[in-house]
């Protein structure tokens, strides 16, 4: 069989396969550029791209370059200032948000697969997702305020994550050589977490829908505030993560032959376990509980750069980030008036994605070559 | 640390327990430089679990494995993968990285926290792959490549990983005969050559006969022989050890010992209980007797074959089926033991058939062993084709032929004429 798994979009990994390893690096970087550019103009407040081009740099060089944000045309002061309200304070923080968020949720997906040899390992799947909320959904219950939630957000989210990464940790450990154990444990992890948080949630009515609708998974409480302190845990886990490649190479190949190669594979997994955790946690404490995006990224990245580690992680992020920006950008387009929780988008990519894996997988067993 | 007299690997009074089961007991065993040590055993004998207790993947419960004279449970992570090697017996890579990345993964232990390969590293990478043949497809992907290949990749990473010692867990699973010959001569030439210490779990006495040094054999998780092949493999161990019966010979070219175990004939099963069927004995070779032998069986015969050399079709056909042969070593004479042997299967017959099967010198002394028996009991030629065309003998074989019909011998067309003729005479019911 060809690649672990993967999705087959055959055509453009053929065409891809033309260009070098750094032409497939370059398209990569250059498409995501693009992308985050062109989503700036996306929003259900239609601003022509100039202007929004213009609000960027009054705003970058605090007002010394284009002095009229709004251009030439003959618009009063206060559409101007909505102008840039809109554009600085409400677009980009959610674009930066949803490249951060991604971003954490691809580089962690990624990690997940190589440390359980399971091409269906995501966050979100095996339930690292639903502990973080739960820690987040914790938040209202405690009735923290709004000034304080910024910062305990985050540690709340990462405690709940790391718990479920220790259930899932010791589950892989008793039925190491089966995909699905994991995932059902994932599952089930998952499902007994939401319960728990909604019976949390209807005991405390005040703030449901809040919850309800941050569970879906949106980047409208995006500020310049929780993009700062999203960006640091994610760079701190991401990073960090970003240097275990090598150790990641060996993981894949089971612990015990990862040790037998020199890795102290325990001590190892359990801290790449860690930190993917911490990355998931600081995507789930802004945006939600956001599915499939740690799924699919690593394997969109496979397909164009082979399966090295110390490539997959860094570029899974990029990927990521990538992923989410422009189902932000459809949720925008889908329905411009109602804000589509990107949540529901994901899903909607993701869940026939993983189908197509998993019946792809269980064609490829006979050979063996699965964990 | 490493002591001159020093075995580089040595199991001391090893006991390893698995949950309830002792799999290991007091186990003593050591091994050499440059020597390739074949660990063998039926299966749960403990091979497995003596690799894996030196490699520290499963804690000795008393005793221990010393690696280059530390044991093994107290070298760090790291110095224990610059001492040994591990060729697992089943691995699978998750990821299809490209052979020469895979190979790359062996130098870990050689590389400081977060450095990446040198040209040190790359050069052992390259220098495996050429060793194993694969240096020319080092960018086809892991997950791509043939089991023999795939099995070949693992030998080229150990042998990256530059450790002394190199532990092998039957690398000769999943392939076939010309691949498992190849992987074997190359540990061995890696071992001898480097003077590297090979340990390989291996299930084919023949091929741990051929290739090992020194062969250790464990039955239940104790040391029942260890030595040189020729000293350690005999009928009276496989008996023991394995409960086979097996016929033990000498390869004459190398001298080496090499076999061919049966299960006992008790142990063979239930066989159909017709009311005791005449005996045949079926004279062939070279496959000319198999579509006969399975016939005569099916019809209820009681069936034997011989003189067969080893290896031959026939006597596969006929060892499958569970018949009593003469056998003899392949492309030799018949010697005196197996004339004797089939003289008495010869002896015990109710009826003889002569498969068409082609007389060379090898092979003639069993025309010779049927002179005469023709006039006492009935012998039948089953003759598609004139025996001129299968004679190598310059005449003796057709000769003999001749002889045979003239002291009475039927000869017949092919298998249906052949079981018109035998059964009017051979049901004993009638």
């Amino acid at each position: 069989m060809g690649a672990p798994a993967g999705p087959s979009p055959a055509v453009p990994a053929r065409l891809l396969r033309r260009f070098g390893r750094r032409g497939r690096w370059a398209i990569l970087l250059l498409g995501g550029t693009a992308l985050l550019a062109a989503s700036a103009f996306v929003g259900p407040v239609a601003i022509p791209p100039e202007t929004v081009a213009a609000v960027l740099l009054h705003e970058v060089s605090g007002g010394a370059l284009a002095p009229q944000p709004c251009g030439p045309l003959p618009l009063a002061s206060a559409v101007c200032q909505s102008r840039i309200e809109i554009v600085w304070d409400v677009r980009l923080p959610a674009l930066l948000l949803a490249a951060i968020a991604g971003a954490a949720l691809g580089v962690s997906g990624a990690t997940l697969q190589g440390v359980f040899r399971n091409p269906l390992a995501d966050p979100y799947l095996l339930g690292l997702s639903s502990g973080a909320a739960l820690g987040v959904a914790a938040l209202f219950i405690l009735k923290v305020g709004v000034a304080e939630a910024n910062i305990v957000l985050p540690f709340l989210a990462f405690a709940g994550a790391l718990g479920t990464g220790a259930i899932v940790l010791a589950a892989a450990r008793r039925a190491s050589r089966s995909v699905e154990t994991l995932l059902l444990t994932g599952v089930a992890i998952s499902n007994l977490l939401s319960a728990v948080m909604l019976v949390l949630v209807l005991s405390n009515p005040i703030g449901s829908l809040q919850v309800t609708f941050w569970l879906l998974g949106g980047l409208g409480g995006a500020t310049w505030a929780r993009d700062g302190i999203a960006l640091g845990g994610v760079l701190v886990a991401g990073g960090i993560l970003s240097l275990y490649g090598r150790e990641l190479n060996l993981l894949q190949l089971g612990p015990e032959v990862a040790q037998s190669l020199g890795l102290q594979a325990a001590r190892v997994r359990t801290r790449l376990l860690f930190l993917a955790s911490l990355a998931t946690a600081m995507a789930v404490a802004f945006t939600g509980v956001i599915g499939f995006v740690g799924l699919v990224s690593p394997h969109i990245v496979r397909r164009l750069l082979g399966g090295d580690y110390r490539v997959v992680l860094p570029a899974s992020a990029f990927v990521g980030g990538v992923f989410l920006l422009v189902a932000n950008d459809l949720a925008l387009l889908a329905l411009p008036t109602s804000e589509l929780p990107v949540g529901i988008v994901t899903a909607f990519a993701g869940a026939p994605f993983f189908l197509a894996l998993l019946y792809r997988r269980r064609r490829a067993v006979p050979d063996g070559g699965m964990p | 640390m490493t002591d001159g007299d020093d075995p580089a690997f040595a199991a001391e009074g090893l006991t390893v327990r698995l949950g309830e089961r002792t799999v290991l007991h007091d186990l003593e065993l050591r091994a050499s430089r440059g020597e390739l040590l074949a660990l063998t055993g039926p299966n749960g004998s403990g091979k497995t679990t003596l690799l894996r207790a030196a490699l520290g993947l499963v804690p000795a419960l008393r005793g221990r494995v010393r690696l280059l004279g530390d044991a093994t449970g107290e070298l760090p992570i790291r110095e224990r993968a610059r001492r040994v090697a591990w060729m697992p017996q089943d691995e699978s890579a998750f990821e299809n990285v490209p052979l020469y990345d895979y190979v790359l993964f062996g130098r870990y232990a050689h590389l400081p926290p977060f450095a990446a390969e040198g040209p040190a590293d790359r050069a052992a990478a390259e220098a495996a792959l050429r060793e194993v043949g694969l240096w020319e497809q080092r960018q086809r992907g892991i997950r791509e490549v043939s089991g023999g290949e795939r099995q070949r990749v693992l030998l080229a990473r150990a042998v990256a990983q530059e450790t002394p010692i190199l532990l092998l867990d039957e690398p000769t699973a999943h392939l076939d005969i010309g691949h498992q010959l190849d992987l074997l001569e190359r540990v061995r030439r890696h071992c001898r050559e480097r003077g590297r210490c090979a340990i390989a779990a291996l299930h084919d006495l023949n091929l741990a006969a051929r290739y090992a040094d020194r062969v250790a054999v464990l039955s239940r998780g104790r040391l029942v022989a260890d030595g040189p092949p020729a000293a350690v493999l005999s009928e009276a161990l496989l008996r023991e050890v394995w409960g086979v019966v097996a016929d033990l010979r000498r390869d004459p070219a190398s001298g080496l010992p090499y076999l061919l175990p049966r299960l006992p004939a008790r142990d063979r099963g239930p066989r159909p209980e017709t009311p005791r069927p005449r005996r045949v004995h079926v004279v062939g070779g070279g496959g000319a007797a198999a579509p006969l032998l399975r016939a005569l069986v099916e019809d209820g015969y009681r069936v034997t074959a011989g003189a067969l050399p080893l290896f031959d079709t026939d006597l596969e056909v006929a060892e499958e089926l569970g018949l009593p042969t003469a056998t003899e070593v392949p492309f030799a004479p018949l010697g005196a033991e197996a004339r004797a042997e089939h003289r008495a299967l010869l002896d015990e017959a109710d009826a003889i058939v002569v498969a068409p099967f082609a007389v060379g010198p090898s092979n003639l002394a069993n025309l010779e062993d049927l002179v005469g028996r023709a006039a006492r009991i009935p012998v039948f030629l089953v003759e598609p084709t004139p025996i001129s065309s299968r004679d190598f003998t310059r005449g003796s074989a057709s000769a003999l032929r001749d002889r045979l019909v003239a002291d009475g011998a039927r000869s017949v067309a092919d298998l249906a004429a052949l079981s018109a003729a035998l059964a009017p005479r051979a049901d004993p019911d009638r």
